[in-house]
């Protein structure tokens, strides 16, 4: 009787849990919708991020030229040197003979304005290479003016008033006309990845700022690396336990969260003031953004030393090796991939760094590819920040598109990161 | 032992960049952000139709251009600084005892200041003496003149009568930059001494004048928008309330969607600018080092790229650009001193 | 008072007296055995390791107290005794294992063929590949199974080319019990073994540098029966060559495989002897407690 009592009570026990219990499901089910929220708003954010920068400078890979029947007369190259002949003189004539009508100096020069000054620098290009063009008349695709690409892209109102527009409305006729005699296109803007930086938003490029990237991250790696790695391994394998180590520990954890425009200081009185570095050059940059990956590199050293089982150690110490081979032969490679993701995080901040670069003279306005770690270039985001900053519209597109440029490198970055930790964390 | 070699290797790419510091065969020029985005365009110009190497331009402003100029003769210090003012006596003096004497000042044009608000609103007509009414910290009270009180105005109506109701709220640069400087000097000083009883202090203490004159309100009224003119666009497009104070360069490229205020009665256009009826307008100049004249590849080049008409000119790329010419006479007059490298009297 | 000591190492005179002494005298009066004397027959004709009042420390806390025991030639020594009591450290004290310890210290006299390896002229590289070192838990190289017999003797320069190697790492593989079963995967990695032959594996390596005594810390406690009855039929196996020195728990481990059985107890050797005799017949109360398990 008394069991025949007690066993429906369990069951129902169980079919109905009781209030405590429901408390506690009610808790975790909350702290799951909460997670998911979270989850959910930052990708939210995410996607809006991508989205506006993507929407905003697609256009930039683009790029509208206007076809120019450009005649190389022959008396045009009577000076000495072919760079002195007059080429803007040569695009102003190809568009004055493409618009006869126009005969007021203003209106000629409305008119030239439609054409990129960097035509004239196109037509040098071309003689300079092939001087037999001399005499002849040449179809020449030359980049469009800024404020014709503008309205092209939509990004100009044909609507607005004549005076609030930067193109009048005699432009847009003469616009009109040259898209219906198919003289004025969009085509791949491929300059835009091989030119580095320029006033004029047309002409500016990117390779300058990404080949200042590729040269500073080049130093910034083979001094970090090796260094962070050295002193990673000193320091969790070879170094005695006491004050000065533990002391050494906690400066290295400090300076991992020291404001990199710190290190830019540090940068600037030792490696320019001191050593009498140039500035404004991939080298100096490197070192600078070396001392600000160091830590990182070591912390993250040290970590997945750390992680290396000890039983490795003693099978290696066990067969007789010594400390150094046990560490170089078995420990190291081991801690490899941690330390390798670690590197190529701290490179990825290094790649999107600004701040310490200021102080040494890397924000400026530099045209010429760099050639060398001793020549003046720009970085990546350097790059955005003075387009970022420039007042032509037009800059606005080649800002978006070289933060997506700057967020490719840094997702292909880190995606090689979890790649390299997901391929080598499971070998024992 | 691996780890060895690749620190030897770390220590040779040291070695090797030693010897590149050596020359310079590029020009290195600081300064002013103002007068950054027109010498940037000579600077591109002079190096794609010279095929010499482009000069390199770091906008530094206008005070940190001449603490690295100054700092010495060599390969290592720039060998010109753009400025939005004249260089001051105290850089002067830095400079030469850095041994930096013989400098050429060459002024390149005039930069107009604006205060401009979005489109969607109605343009405002100010004086400066509202401006300053409505920026600074400390203001004459309307009762009694002769007393100074804490800013007490909200709104431009408050500060004016035929201003519209709308709150006070300006973006403007920061401290340091060369546009605030002379904002302050050319609209706050000038609005300041339109009250007699402030006027009369700049005589007996000049100190305290420039605390109630310079000294800009901190009580939201006015918001420091940072060094990039494009970010106050953007919001004075989002806030038809608020004006936003910057360079001409930035209207003239944004006419579309926002407008200048018009100030005394003269609106901010380039040919007011440049009769000079405008009345906030500032003269734009570069300084250069005479010793690196002849050691820089490519400086006598540069210097006469930038005086030449088709760049300074009146219709030249840098007016495009938006930069105010000089008039025919002082274009003569700098255009020499380019010419004959005529440096200036070390006071 | 004093523990028994039949023979003091001439190269140690001052170590045995002096400052140790004042030191195991503080340590004494914490521990609550203390002064035990250690029973049956710790000392064997002709052997190959001679311990004498070996005591150990981590920091201030003496984890072996005056231990003196021989190794003999090809035998087996078991030890047994409750968690904790030191056996392992003991045993990583032969092959000067307990160096990676940084508070670790040992005091005595351990010598391997007459050498003190405690001598600071001694090299711990050589003396780890005449004294092996077999794991509790099976610690293969995460390396290919060929590189893991063959790392000993390439970085002791044991051959001189590949064919020797190759000879090397077969024959150790042989003796190991391993060969049949890998021989045709030789360069897939270890780890992608069952644990049974890994262990087996470690075992191999730790033979391929010829040691002549190899320590195995209870070798088969992360083994299923089945592997360690190979394991052990191995050990029985290798004895003909190397004196092995194994720390087990198992006490049927221990009868089976061993010749002697050592009982430590908190730190003291408490009996040595004949395993038949210990298991049979102890003599001391402890180890008998052990053995009967009404303790450990
Ligand atoms: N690395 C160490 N540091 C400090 N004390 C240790 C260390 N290793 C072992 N000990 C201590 O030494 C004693 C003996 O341990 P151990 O030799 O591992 O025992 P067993 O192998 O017999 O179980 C234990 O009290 C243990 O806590
Ligand atoms: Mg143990």
């Amino acid at each position: 009787m008394h069991t025949t009592m007690e066993t429906p009570a369990t069951t129902t026990n169980l079919l109905h849990p009781s209030k405590r219990l429901r408390q506690r499901y009610r808790a975790e089910r909350w702290f799951k919708r909460l997670g998911l929220l979270a989850i959910v708003l930052s990708l939210a954010f995410i996607a809006f991020l991508f989205f506006s920068i993507f929407s905003d400078g697609y256009t930039a890979f683009k790029q509208s030229y206007i076809a120019l029947d450009v005649n190389f007369a022959a008396e045009e190259f009577t000076q000495a040197k072919l760079a002195h002949a007059n080429f803007p003189g040569l695009v102003k004539k190809a568009m004055h003979s493409m618009f006869p009508e126009v005969d007021s100096r203003r209106g000629k020069k409305e008119l030239e304005s439609l054409v990129s000054p960097s035509a004239a620098y196109k037509l040098q290009d071309m003689v300079e290479e092939d001087p037999k063009i001399i005499g002849t008349t040449q179809k020449v695709w030359v980049l469009a003016g800024d404020d014709v690409d503008m309205l092209l892209k939509g990004k100009i109102d044909r609507k607005e008033k004549q005076s609030n527009r930067r193109l009048k409305d005699n432009q847009l006729a003469w616009i009109d006309r040259l898209i219906s005699d198919k003289k004025l296109e969009q085509k791949f803007n491929w300059n835009f990845f091989t030119a580095g930086d320029s006033r004029e938003p047309e002409l500016a490029g990117i390779w300058g700022a990404v080949k200042g990237s590729f040269l500073t991250l080049l130093i910034t790696l083979t001094l970090s690396f090796p260094i962070g790695v050295a002193s990673a391994v000193y320091l969790e394998e070879f170094a005695p336990e006491n004050k000065w180590t533990d002391l050494i520990e906690i400066n290295i954890n400090n300076l991992a969260a020291v404001p990199s425009i710190i290190f830019g200081l540090l940068g600037l009185a030792i490696f320019i003031n001191f050593w009498g570095l140039p500035r404004s050059t991939p080298i100096v940059g490197g070192l600078v953004l070396s001392l600000m990956t160091l830590p990182t590199i070591i912390i993250a050293g040290r970590a997945s030393l750390k992680s290396v089982p000890p039983s490795i150690r003693e099978a290696a110490l066990g067969v007789g090796a010594s400390k150094m081979q046990t560490v170089i032969h078995h420990v190291l490679p081991l801690a490899m991939p941690g330390m390798l993701t670690g590197t190529i995080i701290g490179m990825a901040q290094a790649l999107g760094e600004t701040a310490p670069l200021l102080m040494i003279g890397m924000v400026a306005f530099i045209v010429d590819i760099p050639g060398s770690i001793t020549d003046p270039a720009a970085v990546l985001p350097v790059q955005i920040y003075l387009w970022a900053d420039s007042p032509e519209r037009a800059f606005t597109e080649k800002t978006s598109a070289a933060i997506m440029i700057l967020l490719t490198f840094l997702v292909f970055m880190n995606s090689l990161a979890v790649y390299l930790r997901k391929k080598f964390e499971t070998k024992w | 032992m691996k780890v060895t070699s690749i620190l030897a290797a770390g220590a040779l790419t040291l070695a090797i960049t030693a010897p590149a510091m050596a020359a310079r065969d590029y020009i290195s020029i600081v300064g002013s952000s103002t007068v950054y985005p027109f010498a940037t365009v000579v600077a591109e110009q002079f190096g794609k139709t010279t095929g010499s190497k482009t000069p390199k331009i770091e906008s530094t402003g206008s005070g940190g251009g001449f603490k690295l100029f100054c700092g010495g003769v060599g390969v290592n210090f720039p060998d010109i600084t753009n400025a939005s003012r004249a260089i001051k006596p105290s850089e002067m003096k830095t400079c030469a005892e850095n041994g930096v004497k013989d400098i050429i000042e060459v002024k390149i044009g005039y930069d107009g200041i604006v205060l401009a608000n979005a489109k969607s609103a109605a343009p405002l007509q100010l004086t400066r003496k509202d401006i300053f009414l409505a920026l600074a910290k400390d203001v004459p009270d309307p009762a009694n003149p002769e007393k100074i009180i804490a800013n007490p105005y909200k709104t431009w109506k408050e500060v004016n009568s035929s201003l519209p109701a709308t709150k006070i709220e300006v973006l403007g640069p920061p401290p340091t930059s060369g546009t605030r400087d002379a904002f302050v000097e050319l609209v706050m000083d000038a609005g300041c001494e339109t009250f007699p009883s402030i006027k009369a202090m700049k005589k007996s203490d000049e100190k305290a004048f420039k605390a109630v004159c310079q000294t800009v309100r901190e009580d939201g009224g006015y918001v420091e928008a940072g060094e990039n003119d494009n970010l106050i666009v953007q919001k004075l497009q989002a806030n038809p309330d608020a004006v936003g104070i910057f360079g001409f360069s930035f209207l003239d490229q944004n006419t579309d969607v926002i407008q200048g205020s018009i100030i005394e009665g003269e609106k901010p256009t380039f040919e007011e600018i440049a009769k000079g009826t405008y009345p906030v307008s500032r003269p734009l100049f570069f300084y250069v080092k005479k010793a690196h004249v002849d050691v820089i590849p490519g400086m006598k080049g540069y210097l006469a790229e930038f005086a030449s008409e088709k760049a300074w000119g009146q219709d030249g790329y840098l007016a495009d650009k938006g930069m105010i010419p000089m008039p025919q006479d002082e274009r003569k007059k700098y255009g020499e001193v380019i010419s004959s490298l005529k440096t200036m009297e070390m006071k | 008072m004093e523990l028994t000591s039949n023979q003091t190492h001439p190269a140690f005179p001052t170590l045995l007296s002096g400052a140790v002494h004042q030191e195991s005298e503080q340590t004494r009066s914490q521990a609550y055995t203390t002064g035990r004397k250690t029973v049956g027959t710790p000392f064997v004709d002709k052997p190959r390791m001679t311990c004498r009042d070996v005591e150990v420390y981590y920091g201030e806390k003496c984890a072996i107290n005056k231990i003196s025991i021989d190794v003999g030639c090809n035998e087996v020594l078991a030890m047994i005794g409750p968690s904790g009591c030191g056996k392992s450290t003991f045993l990583r004290c032969l092959n000067r294992m307990n160096d990676t310890v940084p508070s670790c210290r040992v005091v005595g006299s351990i010598c391997l063929d007459e050498t003190d390896i405690y001598h600071p002229s001694v090299d711990v590289v050589p003396l780890r590949a005449q004294v092996g070192m077999v794991f509790q838990k099976p610690n293969p190289f995460p390396k290919s199974i060929y590189d893991n017999v063959a790392y000993g003797p390439r970085i002791h320069g044991l051959t001189k080319n590949k064919v020797e190697l190759d000879e090397i790492v077969e024959t150790s593989l042989i003796k190991a019990g391993l060969w049949e079963e890998v021989k045709d995967r030789l360069l897939e990695p270890g780890t992608g073994l069952s644990g049974g032959q890994q262990q087996r594996l470690c075992i191999a390596r730790a033979i391929a540098v010829s040691p002549e005594v190899i320590l195995m810390d209870e070798p088969c406690s992360a083994l299923d029966p089945i592997a360690t009855a190979r394991v052990e039929e191995l050990i029985a196996e290798l004895r003909t060559q190397f004196s092995i020195v194994i720390v087990t728990h198992a006490m049927q481990q221990a009868a089976r495989v061993s010749q002697r059985t050592a009982y430590f107890h908190l730190g003291d050797l408490i009996e040595v002897g004949a395993t038949d005799k210990i298991f049979t017949n102890p003599k001391h109360r402890l180890t008998e407690d052990y053995i009967t398990g009404r303790f450990g």
